[in-house]
């Protein structure tokens, strides 16, 4: 019998054990509704609803940003297979700015599943080993233990560092959020910035 | 740069006003009318200066510099504003995250690319559409107006909490 594939919610519940107190930027649709609904509103978490292909240059910013912060060792960017395929070319830019705090999760279900489950192209590609093409570390992990042994292993490694995880398309039912984006925006940034 | 021409000229002036916004980061696509600009920042090690391959990953990596509150600035063409609409529009502008992008005009007067002005003339109208505000600068500007409009470009988008777009027209009109 197949072993099943680890649920993103699961995947989602070892990233903020993880990163408890750094910032954590998340893609749209159910990424963020399902933290949301496990996790609740933590100040550390950027919810990104709705610019597919912008999670990573939004860490990749801040990251870089933040290079020099103390208070922050990492900023993480949780991004599906689909929305990083969109802005696929920031794999390129973060090989040439080497932010050393900047880790970033693929979690790869293979399909557009906030649209229908319509298949990416993911199937055909190599995540890690395109990470690793543009200069900086890129592992694959399997299963929630894999997934945190990667996360504990980029915690005590110099970045930036990808980790692809592949999970399967089940999600638990939750609802729509429907904030202010200006709102909740200032509050992560404000939160950020405090020294 | 010894301003010998119009269009050096101008080119100082939008070095000048970038100065003295003095930004930590620029961030830049390929732009042929702006070569002179973003050459003397590149040319500089007291800021980091660094290409964007597409012009909607730079507005997401200028969004993370700005939460993080680190000055920057952006310089683009606008042949490539189509490719940023959305971008802009789903997360600085929604979010209320200030920036200057500022924007070198091309089409137009002095333009020899053949294709270039189906986008670069309808530049303001895009902007207009996106409901994204923007300042000119060009042939009619004195160009001792050039540096401190670029400044107050910059301050607006601080004091408005958006994007700001500043369209420069280096080669004139």
């Amino acid at each position: 019998m197949a072993q099943e594939l680890l649920r993103r919610v699961d995947a989602l519940g070892a990233i903020d054990d993880a990163f408890p107190t750094q910032p954590i930027v998340l893609t749209l649709g159910g990424t963020v509704r399902e933290m949301i609904a496990t996790r609740g509103r933590r100040p550390n978490h950027l919810y990104v609803l709705d610019s597919m292909g912008l999670p990573v240059p939004i860490g990749l910013g801040l990251a870089v940003g933040l290079a020099e912060n103390p208070r922050h060792d990492h900023v993480v960017v949780v991004e599906g297979d689909g929305s990083l395929l969109m802005g696929f070319s920031s794999l390129t830019t973060i090989g040439l700015l080497k932010p050393k705090k900047l880790i970033v999760v693929i979690l790869d279900n293979g399909v557009y599943l906030a649209t229908g489950g319509q298949p990416t192209a993911a199937s055909l590609v190599d995540f890690t080993a395109a990470a690793r093409a543009c200069g900086f570390t890129g592992v694959d992990a399997e299963g929630a233990d894999g997934l945190r042994r990667a996360l504990a292993e980029a915690k005590r490694s110099d970045g930036p560092t990808l980790i692809r995880v592949r999970v399967g398309t089940s999600t638990p039912p939750t609802d729509f959020f429907l904030e202010d984006p200006a709102v909740f925006g200032a509050a992560f940034t404000s939160w950020v910035r405090t020294p | 740069m010894t301003a010998s021409t119009p269009i050096d000229a101008r080119s100082q002036a939008v070095i000048d006003g970038i100065e003295a916004i003095d930004p930590e980061f620029v961030l830049h696509l390929p732009s042929s009318t702006l070569k002179a600009v973003v050459g003397h920042f590149l040319g500089q090690r007291t800021r980091r200066t660094f290409p964007i391959p597409r012009e909607e990953e730079g507005v997401g990596i200028l969004s993370g510099l700005v939460i993080a509150g680190r000055r920057a600035v952006m310089i683009i063409q606008d042949n490539g504003l189509g490719n940023l609409i959305t971008a802009v529009a789903t997360f600085p502008q929604a979010y209320h995250l200030p920036m200057l992008i500022v924007t070198a005009r091309r089409g137009g007067l002095g333009e020899y690319n053949s294709m270039i002005h189906n986008v670069s003339e309808r530049a303001e109208a895009l902007l207009d559409a996106a409901n994204f505000r923007y300042f000119e600068l060009d042939h009619r500007s004195p160009i001792e107006e050039w540096k401190p409009t670029i400044v107050r470009a910059y301050e607006y988008a601080q004091i408005t909490h958006r994007p700001v777009f500043l369209l420069v027209n280096l080669m004139g009109g």
